[in-house]
């Protein structure tokens, strides 16, 4: 059975149709992503999920209960915001202990015994009685997180959780999430309009784009197997290259705009004629052996970023960027070879 | 350099300089020479230093009723305000631009009548045969004709619909400050409308219903206008007793008297609710 259920979901704001048609089962435990460019409706969908948000036709189902026409404090859910909504006239144990005040029955003290326990997961314990103005950011977010998990909700919601917080403290979350994922199996659901952020903790990433899932699968199939030009662009960027293929004896053949022709590996559905294709950055190397399809490209320019370079080059009448190792980088010539193995070379749809 | 820096501390002072210099004209001044006027005797032996005002307004139980029945209507009045105006507020906070527009302006639409039309149409109301009157009769609940004119209800009803604005609108200042996702977060939470009112909106509003509060009850326990034109002369208050003291009696010192009483009264109340709601606020 899922643990959550979006059926043919619809939802307008005006003549804008912000989620088109939106279904998605989750499954008990699972750590979802839901990630898009800003406007892809992605928090729409979270806040419909909540209660929050009114949905024009569909019906949403959680743990095995139809909570469409239900209010939010109905719904046995958790969400933390994208700004925490901490309660700012409660210090932090208040704060946390606040879900069980509303849904539970057990008396005072067991009440700040386990909001005490949820503070103790989130490494905060000892700052129980302060209140969020006096904490910093990452320690206002640990507060909304052990509120977030303190009542056992049947579905966790998280509005871009690492946001707000420097690429510093975003490590360190990124870690502390996934473990208490982990520990508690909590069936997990967060947006986010970053993509290492969503291909780093989930189980499936959602990539949507304009109220619709452009492509759903593992962090590793979505970056590794874009089916279009968005979801290859959207993560992580790509060189896409448009090839004019046509099928010679019994091999593909792509040619350049230049007329340098490449092989071309098989795919279901390839056709004769113009044809998009992904070649991730990292996936071009310098001096290719015999394995890779190879072809002979000038470097333009080159940016030194530490342990990998990243270089411009024009090679089949087009310009490839290329992220490589800094040492197997060549550096002194401007006319190289370069290559890639066959399988890198993802065909796109239109 | 040290030029600057002690431009800084100028600027302020200048700029503060209109305010207190009017203050202390219109307030302080008058303030002081009301205070030394009510220690000195009148009459054929006027300047000596006296008690005898203040002992009359202790012996005399017409004066110690005038002063009773002025806080009493002071502080019935602040809290019909406050649990009148704070759902309102909230409503107001809450509605469309057009509804918020419509029931700010219908709530300080009073504001800007005359008090003596304001006053005459709670007389058609209120008034013997009035509508109110007429209305319970009609329902069966009353069986004479009644009047809440000369009533301290009837000036309890006509004060709120005065003083309400100030507390509405000083609540709506707190309730704008209060970021939606925090009631949002506390539904989720799983407090439903009511409880989240009474446990965020509600203690995250105190600094605007104190200030609100303190405004209305400061405006009320020196009201002079509407009391008396409702209230008539049997149902003084402070500020008419005063009024007749100086006007009426001529009798400049028991005035004065009187009117450190209130001064002084209305602050020792004043201070220590400031001091305990800031501390409230504070908090948030």
């Amino acid at each position: 059975m899922h643990q959550l259920s979006v059926r043919s979901v619809i939802k307008r704001f005006g003549d804008v149709t912000v989620l088109e048609d939106f279904d998605l089962d989750v499954a008990k435990g699972e750590f979802i992503a839901l990630l898009g460019p800003s406007g892809c409706g992605k928090s729409t969908l979270l806040r419909i999920m909540a209660g929050l948000e009114s949905l024009d036709s569909g019906a949403i189902d959680i743990a095995g209960r139809g909570v469409t026409d239900l209010a939010p404090e109905n719904r046995n859910i958790a969400l933390m915001f994208q700004s925490y909504a901490l309660l700012p006239h409660m210090s932090a144990l208040e704060n946390v202990r606040f879900p069980l005040r509303m849904r539970s029955k057990l008396s005072r003290e067991e009440q700040r015994e386990k909001a005490h326990k949820a503070l103790e997961l989130v490494k905060l314990d000892h700052l129980a009685d302060r209140y969020p103005r006096q904490m910093s950011g990452g320690q206002q977010q640990r507060v909304a997180l052990a509120r977030s998990i303190v009542a056992e909700p049947d579905l966790l919601l998280l509005d871009e959780p690492l946001s707000n917080l420097d690429a510093k403290l975003r490590e360190g979350m990124q870690v502390e999430l996934k473990r208490l994922h982990e520990s508690l199996g909590l069936t997990t659901i967060f947006v986010t309009h970053d993509q290492s952020e969503a291909l780093g903790l989930a189980d499936r990433v959602i990539l949507m784009n304009r109220g619709r899932i452009e492509q759903q699968g593992t962090p590793e199939e979505i970056y590794r197997r874009p089916r279009t030009v968005f979801a290859a662009d959207f993560l992580g960027g790509a060189n896409i290259v448009e090839l004019d293929v046509a099928k010679s004896s019994r091999s593909w053949r792509g040619r350049f705009a230049d007329g340098t022709e490449i092989p071309v590996a098989s795919a279901p559905g390839l056709e004769p004629g113009k044809h998009k294709f992904m070649l991730r950055k990292e996936a071009i190397a310098f001096n290719p052996d015999k394995s890779m399809t190879a072809i002979v490209g000038t470097i333009e320019t080159q940016n030194y970023l530490g342990s990998q370079t990243r270089s411009a080059i024009r090679a089949g009448g087009v310009e490839l960027v290329a992220v490589t190792d800094s040492e197997k980088t060549v550096t002194k010539q401007r006319e190289t070879r370069i290559g890639w193995r066959p399988e890198e070379l993802v065909p796109l749809q239109m | 350099m040290s030029g600057d820096a002690r431009r800084m501390g100028r600027e302020p002072a200048i700029l503060l300089a209109p305010g207190l210099f009017f203050l202390l004209l219109a307030f302080f001044f008058p303030a002081i020479q009301l205070l030394i006027q009510s220690f000195l005797t009148v009459g054929a032996e006027a300047g000596r230093l006296t008690m005898e005002h203040y002992a009359k307004i202790v012996v005399d139980d017409f004066y110690a009723g005038v002063a009773l029945r002025t806080f009493r209507l002071a502080l019935v009045i602040t809290v019909l305000c406050l649990v009148i105006g704070f759902p309102l507020a909230v409503v107001i906070s809450r509605a469309g631009k057009l509804l918020r527009t419509t029931l700010i302006v219908l709530l300080i639409l009073p504001l800007m009548t005359s008090v003596v039309i304001r006053t005459f149409g709670w007389l058609v109301i209120l008034g013997p045969g009035g509508v109110l009157s007429w209305s319970l009769q009609q329902l069966g609940l009353i069986d004479r004709s009644i009047s809440l004119m000369h009533t301290e209800t009837g000036i309890v009803i006509a004060m709120v619909q005065v003083l309400l604005p100030f507390l509405v609108l000083t609540t709506l200042g707190s309730l704008g400050q209060i970021p939606v996702s925090l009631e949002e977060a506390s539904r989720v939470m799983g407090a439903g409308f009511f409880r989240s009112i009474r446990h965020v909106t509600l203690p995250l509003s105190v600094p605007g219903l104190a200030s609100g509060s303190l405004l209305v009850f400061a405006l009320s326990i020196s009201s002079f206008i509407t009391p008396s034109l409702v209230g008539g002369v049997r149902l003084q208050v402070m500020a008419g007793s005063i009024y007749q003291q100086m006007t009426g009696s001529f009798d400049w010192g028991f005035g004065a008297a009187l009117s450190v009483v209130l001064l002084i009264a209305t602050l020792a109340l004043i201070i220590p609710y400031m001091v305990v709601t800031s501390r409230a606020g504070g908090k948030a």
